[in-house]
């Protein structure tokens, strides 16, 4: 069986500049790094892999030097790489992105399990994950904070909720989307990212993964960004509370109550 | 699904999908159904609550006090337990069938497993945690509002073509309506169908262990503490606060070096990034690097003895005092009333 | 077992202490970073200096020394090479690290809690059999490789004068406690009470105040706790000068050394009341 981790190359965010005339992100400059979820789901690919037996593959759709953070994958412990670049891919949201990433994986073949990090923190939708598993119509399991179990049959997962959490058991073919709770990555070693430098990493097109174009890039896309703003300035208004402990205690729950946050 | 301009109009009504979790609706719901009804109200629309889960029935009547006019339930055992592809499926055919032109749900670790599942067997698009939701009066359009790159930037989304339009919103970022008794509504019942997906997992346990999830970066309230906490055991007298509204408890590097509370709760440059409701900042002095971890918080609060840190100055609300006698006595203030 | 250089000895020899850093994990051209390292490396033990190589300095992924050593090939002379150890790392990392400098015959090393990150795994209490505490610092894992490893390595600890002083010097207390012999301070623009506390307390204690070697003494902000605006007429080596003046029984440890611009002028800058004299 395969394992299929996707991961994305971001902009790195302490890098994040706000240009102060048009209020736009500042890319020129920024760097790029993997997804920081992402890592936890290629060490998680690389356990079960392990475990289980088989090969783990890392894909990613990202313009040409997206393939740094494919490097990287190989350095924490993938067996191969694989991008997907192309013009028909850019503008791409996540409903476009999830079914290049599902063409992808069906192209691969023999693949059971797909890993992704919980969300991407440039977008933040999380949406990536279970589009996978919609387009390839298998099962999902989201915000997994721990595998209990893996056998050849499937996986026992605790996936995480607002109140604690759930155990559940699913077959293969599934996709998992991963929290950090799940492990601690592996650092890579100099030895393994020299090694890396040297890996030749395929380059697949709309006409490699037999993908319908119409439905990639921004004619393929459902959402349009139709602006974007600064978010409204902080508040100075600053207010200061002294006096005995009862006193400020009391001052404060009402403002709280006042701004409906009690 | 992608659709002509023409028509737009064959898709009616405003959808809020109800947030169930453990057997119960949750309070995010009523918060969709009240964005869900001024939406509705800009066009003169209906709003629908759609409720799935097993022995939920009796709670369907409640959301029609919270602004629904119709309530879609489906109650059926096999959707005990979160089994996002039946209930996609189920979704799905649901929206087939009633053409709703916009479903809202819940920004939550369901909604945002379900929603864009949903998304994908609609054929349509979704927006995630929109802060701000609202009709454009030319095309009557959704428009959707959110942060992007951890808040630097807000970004405006809709969907032209492609009905019906999905969003998400994170719980306590949209206002419930006062609850109306005696408000009158109808209550639709659907059942699962034979064509629809099976359930493709088993769920075995639930766990709750509010504990157990040191999630900050989802946490509507933070309590957080530093060099001012003085120890291990004062981190106590924040997990009582904490408990009390339902808050996170986060810590500076100052407290985590001193050994006082694990990393996991570290916030700052080198722990976590949060951008939570209300952030109480006790005993933090407001180092650059805590600082650059937090400061997006919507409203700041600083407990401290010296009104003179960075962290004061940067409070919304700042309070001078001392942080072991000033929170027993908020949490007595919070008891009383 | 050979003896060990004393760190006493360092101080006495007049050598410097040259903080390096090894490449970072997201060096734009790992091959040039590693040159570079190399170059500095060599010119530093060349020169008779001791080299500090930092760990995953601000929680930033870097190399580690001893891999980045072994991988180049790069000598090893006793006494020559420091490196820093902090708490983010695996057990099994750690000894992995400690295994590779016994290897090395390297055997001083500086022990801080150091800067984390999400990436980085942190020492878990009980695997340095530390029960006592939430979480484990330096403190701990100073105790601990005193424990497990007696008498092979000579530990240092960080001082951080910026720091409430009660708290500050006892966490001295307990490091030292915990097997500390030297001690290594946080950068220090001018004469400092709180390390003059120090020296009167441990008279015997070989200290090392941290020189600041860039013109930037804004970056020192999070070091010290408050804003220092950068200052045209700072001059890093006037004040490394004024630096050995006011402490002429301490060493010295260079942070941020321009090797372009600063390193040919280190043979002067350790002036003592004997050469002044």
């Amino acid at each position: 069986m395969k394992i299929v981790v996707c991961v994305k190359q971001v902009p790195a965010s302490s890098d994040a500049q706000i240009d102060p005339v048009t209020k736009r992100i500042v890319r020129e400059g920024t760097r790029a790094v993997l997804n920081p979820f992402d890592t936890y789901a290629l060490e998680e690919g690389v356990r079960l892999a392990r475990q289980l037996g088989g090969q783990v593959i890392a894909l990613s759709m990202g313009p040409p030097k997206a393939e740094a953070c494919l490097r990287e994958a190989i350095s924490l412990g993938v067996d191969q790489a694989i991008l997907l670049s192309d013009r028909a891919f850019g503008g791409s949201d996540t409903y476009a992105t999830s079914y290049a990433l599902a063409r992808a994986i069906d192209t691969i073949g023999g693949v059971g399990l797909v890993i992704c990090g919980k969300q991407a923190v440039d977008g933040d939708t999380a949406q990536v994950g279970p589009g996978i598993a919609a387009h390839l119509g298998w099962a999902q399991a989201t915000y997994v904070m721990k595998v209990e179990r893996a056998d050849k049959d499937g996986l026992r997962l605790r996936r995480m909720n607002e109140e604690g959490w759930d155990v559940v058991e699913v077959g293969f073919p599934c996709v998992l989307t991963v929290l950090k709770d799940i492990n601690q990555p592996r650092v890579p070693t100099l030895r393994g990212v020299l090694s890396a430098m040297e890996e030749q990493i395929p380059v697949w097109t709309p006409a490699d993964i037999g993908a319908d174009t119409g439905k990639l890039g921004l004619d393929g896309s459902p959402t349009r960004v139709v602006r974007t703003a600064p978010p409204p300035p902080r508040q100075t208004a600053s207010k200061r509370l002294a006096g005995s402990p009862a006193q400020v205690a009391g001052e404060l729950v009402a403002d709280l109550r006042t701004r409906g946050i009690l | 699904m992608r659709i002509k301009p023409e028509e737009k109009n064959s898709w009616r009504h405003v959808w809020a999908l109800a947030e169930v979790l453990g057997g119960q609706v949750q309070p995010v719901t009523h918060e969709l159904l009240g964005i869900a009804r001024e939406l509705a109200d800009t066009r003169g629309q209906q709003v629908w609550a759609v409720l799935l889960g097993a022995g939920t029935a009796g709670q369907a009547e409640e959301l029609i006090a919270w602004g629904a006019d119709r309530v879609l339930l489906v109650d059926e055992p096999q959707l005990r337990g979160f089994q996002d592809e039946l209930e996609a499926g189920l979704l799905t055919r649901l929206i087939g069938k009633y053409q709703p032109d916009i479903l809202l749900g819940a920004a939550t670790a369901r909604g945002r497993a379900l929603m864009p599942r949903v998304a994908v067997l609609c054929e349509t698009g979704l927006t995630a945690d929109c802060t701000g939701l609202a009709i454009d009066p030319d095309s009557g359009d959704l428009l959707q509002t959110r942060p992007a790159f951890g808040g630097n930037i807000l970004a405006t989304i809709f969907s032209a073509s492609h009905r019906p339009q999905l969003a998400t919103v994170r719980p306590r970022v949209m206002r419930a309506r006062e609850r109306e008794e005696g408000r009158t509504g109808q209550v639709i019942r659907e059942g699962l169908a034979a064509g629809d997906s099976p359930a493709m997992k088993r769920v075995l346990e639930v766990f709750q262990d509010r504990e157990s999830v040191v999630n900050l970066g989802h946490a509507q309230i933070i309590v957080s503490g530093g060099r001012g906490v003085k120890s291990a055991r004062g981190f106590d007298l924040l997990r009582a606060l904490a408990d009390k509204v339902g808050a996170a408890v986060g810590a500076s590097r100052a407290a985590i070096d001193s050994g006082w509370i694990s990393y996991a709760h570290q916030i700052g440059q080198t722990g976590q990034t949060v951008q939570s409701k209300v952030y109480i900042a006790c005993g933090i002095s407001g180092q650059i690097q805590h600082l650059v971890g937090m400061q997006s918080s919507d409203t700041i609060i600083a407990i401290d003895k010296d009104p003179d840190t960075p962290m004061m100055r940067l409070a919304d609300i700042a309070i001078v005092g001392d942080l072991f006698e000033v929170i027993p006595e908020i949490i007595k203030e919070i008891d009383r009333v | 077992m050979q003896s060990m250089t004393n760190m006493r000895d360092h101080i006495i020899s007049r050598r410097y202490q040259v903080e390096l850093g090894p490449p970072r994990q997201d060096a734009p051209d790992l091959r040039a970073a590693l040159d570079q390292f190399a170059q500095r490396y060599r010119r530093v033990l060349d020169s008779g200096y001791v080299a500090g190589i930092t760990d995953n300095s601000m929680g930033l992924l870097a190399f580690q020394g001893t891999e980045t050593i072994i991988e180049l090939g790069l000598p090893v002379n006793p006494g020559q090479v420091m490196i820093h150890l902090n708490t983010f790392h695996t057990l099994e990392n750690l000894h992995q690290i400690l295994e590779d400098c016994l290897r090395l015959g390297i055997r001083q090393l500086l022990i801080i809690s150091g800067d984390g990150s999400d990436r980085l795994p942190r020492l878990q209490p009980e695997e340095v059999g530390a029960t006592q505490v939430a979480a484990v610092t330096a403190v701990e894992l100073l105790a601990y490789i005193h424990r497990v490893y007696p008498g092979r390595f000579e530990l240092g600890a960080a001082f951080n004068p910026y720091e409430p002083r009660e708290h500050e010097l006892d966490k001295l207390a307990r490091k030292l406690q915990a097997g500390a012999s030297f001690l290594i301070t946080q950068p220090l623009l001018s004469k400092n009470a709180v390390v003059d506390e120090v020296l009167r307390r441990y008279p015997d204690l070989p200290v090392f105040v941290e020189a600041w070697m860039s013109r930037r003494i804004s970056l020192l902000s999070e070091a010290v706790g408050y804003e220092i605006k950068d200052d045209p007429s700072f001059d890093p080596i006037l004040t490394l000068k004024q630096l050995h003046r006011d402490y002429p029984d301490c060493g010295i440890y260079l942070s941020l050394l321009g090797f372009k611009t600063q390193y040919d002028l280190l043979g002067d800058t350790w002036v003592t009341r004997h050469t002044e004299g």
